[in-house]
């Protein structure tokens, strides 16, 4: 008997009408991975902790509606006793001994920890094939990439191994991944959620969210895992709130701005026809859609590649093999041993980004580049405000085109960046950004469209993306729901 | 020809970043990273620059901690994680230089 | 030999006196078991994140006014990125650009000649781990890694060892005074560097200067630059020249010896710290940190002198913390001071170093201590009186005058007693009372000496005196 591939609420009842028990959840959960092996979406397996943990749950009272259910976490969030490697080498047998707050938070609602999920390492790409440990592959089309960074998660939602699991989004990393696995993927707000046991890549965009396959569950477990945390002087002083309240809600009325750049000439012919054919239904159903220029847009990348990579390069520097992770042998001196840990330890596309980071913040560089860009953003940050006095919602597309193949080279450098430029903006604002399947292309890869919110605003993201998801009913299922 | 970095301005980088690079990397990065470079050059382009910077994505201050103690590690712990320890104390290498620090 | 000039600016690096760590809640002490005094952000562990503690910035608030430096309201941290093995996250926090103090001063006193001694900024930062160099190892301990610290930075504007050391001791003594550090030198916690250069005229430009590092107490602060002036003076005056350089004070050479030649410039990459956003200082914040500012040392001394103690023994006084502490709690009351402060340094100061005991330690209390005065200055007790009581006063709760009766100083203040007595000796003494009659005040002295007499020096000198002036003009 199969459960996984209920709702929540149903799933919900039968576990409290004890007709289930979270062990079958868990085992169930197992059962796909296994099946789904190929999909290299794990690093680490929890199986024996998580079969454990379910039995304890038997005792206890079904409080909440996430209680019981498993959850896979990417491989950069810091589980206390569950190794934790970023994707890299360097952290290849790495146990940390606290766990994150969103960890906690996910503890807290009894929820099970199934694994870790593959990654880029340090979150650095676009196809999570930059993983020490082989990239995963996309459940549509098993050449295809995943996307990245949180490829593993936004794997192994697609193929349905569990219900739930958390991503992390620094430049597009949950949003682009869920646009090209055909899933939904939330970057809130910055600072609504605690940062504290996410490794740091960016420090000034990073921020986790939630990857579900419908727009539902993935409100209920943003519920669970937002606000202030006094160990993150960042996250933001905002209560609790329910993300679902405006589920289901009709949107007539509904202001939403379409960024010409967003549609720009870089964006495939099929994406862009998918996204205009949602907006049209949108009109249908009684919002207004404007196309519109929102100054620094084209910037954006720009300005990201200059904090992220600065940002990177100093956040990374932690990682000297003294104190953790992996130390090379044979070294002849602390100098020697600094070169050969990290010449060792981190991979191509790492050591690229702490070298441009590096020279980025070098000598007088840091007040040309760095500070500058940190200026720029505070006016581009000003520009979207002014956009969100007049409409709702900011809606485009997610990526440029749907998933690639596997075997594309990945010699340009500027590859991972580009693939990422209709993403990137929001995390420059610190504005929420949400992936919403709308469709497929011509070989049956999902398209994404992203919806991009006024800071706090993830609720209508939510009204928005549960119409879209009612009135398309596509199955989301790789293979067909049969196959399931 | 491929516009590259000259082999000593990537050693200055891969030097501040402490990354060993072997000859057949560093002749690749040279040209990677004059990509990137170029990239990053196009903010000279973009006007509007003050000494507004936004260091975190709203507006909101450092609120502050009390000075109260929390729990600590046991010295066990400390060096749990670490590659090399000798009783309670994390062991590296011997340290050339002094510290630059405070 | 040609005469040059010297130019000496110090940076000294205090450690703050706050229960716990800067960017974390782990304790902040001295001299505990390695790796005892740690959690994960003080390691660096991948994932943490900076707090910042309220006491920390309440103590550099107050450091900031007693060193008149003006306060910058909206501030924030940068990194300052470099490797090192004691710096566990290969960066500091520390502030780059905006110190929360800049452009203050600190008067010293130098033979009598005032001298402001410029500061160009004062900013938080953390201090490492500290390393122990052992053979071809180095061990690490994270126990000071992420313990508050202060920087104070002069300008370039001191002229000689002298002022330099004065400097220090007045740093010392100010940051002492205001609980913002233990300045304890030979500890740590406290740390001076000084930058030293030499020229022949006010008007040449600055000539190379050394940087002596991590100097280990002010003697050896004075001494160091002396002898650095002395090696930049000899090498000058054989027409040679040296380069930028990092030097280190060796207490067994008793001179400067050779660390590094300085690199030309270090990459720090500073940049603004993106995990502490601004922090601002309301006007609350600035008041209440000024409340924890009591009386400064150099008021202390002023004030002293005002009420009548020697100079000398203000300064013993000021030296002395808990002393000056409980004299200044006596400053509203009608006393000797003159007594009071002789009393302190005196038979009570030998009694607390005999015993290794603090003030606070001792049952002296500011009551017992000002009725104790009181009976000094009226004459009840005498030193030697004093001398034989001292142990007891300062070891039991007993009143002053039952301590005085236990060993047999009584204290007659029963008015109708001493009252009986004066009648007698106003009969008897019919010449004297005439001659004080006729304005003859020595005639005042002997009856009175006749009364001290009569109640064989029990009787209240005051309150005789006063009853011998009522019959008298009765």
């Amino acid at each position: 008997m199969k459960y996984l591939n209920k709702g929540i609420d149903e799933i919900h009842e039968l576990l409290k009408s004890k007709k289930i028990k979270p062990i079958d959840l868990v085992e169930e959960a197992f059962e796909n991975i296994e099946n789904n092996k190929e999909l290299n979406a794990y690093i680490t397996l929890n199986k024996e902790e998580a079969l454990k943990e379910a039995k304890e749950l038997e005792n206890l009272e079904v409080d909440n509606l996430l209680f019981g259910l498993p959850i896979a976490i990417k491989d950069n969030i810091c589980t206390n006793g569950l190794r934790t490697t970023c994707g890299s080498h360097i952290l290849e047998n790495f146990v940390p001994i606290y766990d994150a707050t969103i960890i906690e938070k996910i503890k807290e609602k009894h929820m099970i920890i199934v694994g870790k999920t593959n990654m880029d390492e340090f979150a650095m790409g676009s196809s999570s094939r930059t993983s020490y440990f082989g990239a995963p592959k996309n459940p549509w089309n098993l050449n295809k990439i995943t996307g990245g960074s949180s490829g593993g998660s936004a794997a192994t939602i697609s193929a349905r191994d569990v219900l739930f699991a958390i991503g992390s989004d620094t430049g597009g990393s949950i949003r682009q991944p869920a646009s090209y696995c055909g899933i939904v993927g939330m970057k809130p707000t910055y600072g609504r959620i605690s940062r504290y046991g996410l490794i740091a890549f960016a420090s000034s965009l990073d921020q986790m969210g939630p990857m579900t396959k419908n727009v539902y569950e993935n409100a209920v477990l943003l519920n669970a895992i937002v606000g202030r945390d006094p160990k993150d002087l960042t996250s933001a002083k905002r209560g609790e709130e329910d993300f679902t309240r405006l589920i289901g809600k009709d949107i007539k009325g509904m202001k939403i701005a379409v960024p010409n750049f967003l549609m720009g000439d870089v964006v495939a012919k099929e994406v862009k026809d998918k996204i205009k054919e949602t907006i049209a239904l949108l009109k249908k159903n009684g919002a207004t859609v404007d196309y519109i220029d929102i100054k620094y847009l084209d910037q954006a990348m720009i300005l990201y590649q200059i904090i992220a990579m600065g940002e990177a390069s100093s956040n990374l520097a932690r990682f000297d093999g003294i104190r953790y992770g992996f130390q090379a042998e044979n070294v002849k001196n602390i100098e020697d041993m600094y070169f050969e840990t990290r010449g060792q330890g981190f991979g191509e596309e790492v050591k690229r980004r702490i070298m441009v980071g590096s020279y980025l913040l070098s000598g007088e560089n840091a007040k040309v580049y760095y500070n500058k860009a940190l200026s720029i953003r505070d006016d581009m940050r000003t520009e979207f405000q002014k956009v969100f006095k007049k409409y709702d919602l900011i809606i485009g597309p997610t990526s440029v085109s749907t998933a690639y193949d596997l075997t594309d080279p990945m010699d340009d450098p500027r590859k991972s960046f580009m693939d990422d430029v209709l993403v990137i903006p929001a995390n420059m604002a610190g504005l929420p950004g949400m992936n919403i399947p709308v469709g497929f292309d011509k070989d049956h890869m999902p398209i994404g469209m992203q919806i991009i919110g006024n800071s706090f605003e993830e609720a209508k993201m939510y009204q928005l993306g549960s119409f879209i998801e009612k009135e398309l009913s596509l199955d989301l299922t790789p293979g067909g729901e049969k196959s399931c | 020809m491929e516009e590259k970095l000259t082999r000593e301005e990537l050693l200055h980088v891969a030097n501040l970043a402490r990354i060993k690079l072997t000859e057949e990397e560093i002749e690749k990065y040279r040209v990677q990273l004059r990509k990137l470079l170029d990239d990053v050059e196009k903010i000279n382009e973009v006007e509007g620059y003050d000494d507004d910077i936004l260091i975190a994505c709203w507006d909101q201050n450092t609120e502050l901690r009390k000075d109260e103690e929390g729990s600590m590690l046991d010295p066990k712990q400390v060096i749990e994680n670490a590659p090399r320890h000798a009783g309670n104390y994390i062991e590296v290498p011997v340290v050339i230089g002094e510290s630059e620090g405070a | 030999m040609l005469n040059y000039i010297p130019t000496i600016g110090v940076e000294v690096h205090v450690e703050l006196k706050t229960k716990t760590k800067i960017f974390s809640n782990s304790r902040n002490g001295y001299g505990q078991m390695a790796n005892s005094l740690t959690n994960v952000v003080d390691l660096g562990y991948p994932g943490t994140l900076p707090t910042l503690n309220e006491e920390v910035i309440n103590l550099a608030i107050r450091a900031a006014t007693v060193l008149n430096c003006k306060i910058r309201r909206e501030m924030f941290f940068d990194r300052k990125n470099y490797f090192y093995p004691d710096n566990p996250k290969n960066y500091q926090i520390t502030q780059a650009r905006t110190p929360i103090g800049y452009d203050g001063y600190v008067e010293i006193n130098d033979n009598g000649e005032v001298k402001r001694i410029e500061i160009e900024e004062m900013h938080i930062e953390e201090d490492t781990c500290k390393s122990a160099h052992r053979g071809t190892k180095t061990l690490l301990d994270f126990n000071r890694a992420g313990v508050p610290l202060i920087e104070i930075v002069t300008k370039p504007c001191i002229k000689s060892s002298t002022e330099a050391k004065l400097y220090l001791e007045k740093l010392k003594e100010l940051l002492f005074y205001c609980d913002i550090s233990d300045c304890k030198m030979e500890e740590g916690s406290m740390r001076a560097d000084a930058n030293v250069s030499i020229r022949k005229k006010e008007s040449d430009p600055f000539n190379t200067k050394a940087e002596i590092k991590n100097i280990g107490s002010i003697s050896n602060v004075g001494l160091s630059i002396d002898k650095e002036i002395d090696r930049q003076r000899r090498l000058y005056d054989k027409g040679e020249t040296f380069q930028p350089q990092t030097r280190r004070f060796d207490d067994k050479l008793q001179d400067t010896v050779l660390m590094r030649v300085k690199e030309t410039g270090n990459d720090y990459r500073y940049f603004p710290e993106p995990d502490i956003p601004f922090v601002i200082l309301t006007d609350e914040m600035i008041e209440e940190a000024k409340k924890g500012i009591p009386m400064l040392p150099d008021e202390r001394r002023k004030v002293y002198v005002e009420k009548g103690v020697l100079e000398t023994n203000a300064n013993k006084l000021v030296q002395n913390r808990p002393l000056s502490d409980f004299f200044n709690t006596l400053l509203e009351e009608d006393i000797d001071f003159k007594i009071a402060s002789n009393m302190l340094l005196g038979d009570i100061s030998a009694y607390l170093n005999r015993e290794e005991k603090e003030l606070s330690e001792t049952t002296l209390t500011k009551e017992r201590f000002l009725e104790l005065v009181k009976y000094y200055q009226d004459g009840t007790i005498t030193s030697k009186n004093l001398k034989e009581m001292l142990d007891t006063i300062l070891e039991s709760e007993d009143s002053i005058s039952d301590i005085m009766k236990k060993i047999g100083i009584e204290n007659i203040t029963d008015d109708s007693e001493i009252r009986t007595v004066i009648k007698d000796i106003i009969a008897n003494n019919p010449e004297s009372v005439s001659d004080f009659q006729n304005g003859h005040d020595r005639a005042l002295k002997y009856l009175m000496g006749q009364v001290m007499k009569e109640t064989k020096g029990k009787a209240n000198p005051r309150l005789a005196n006063e009853i011998l002036l009522e019959e008298l003009k009765g």
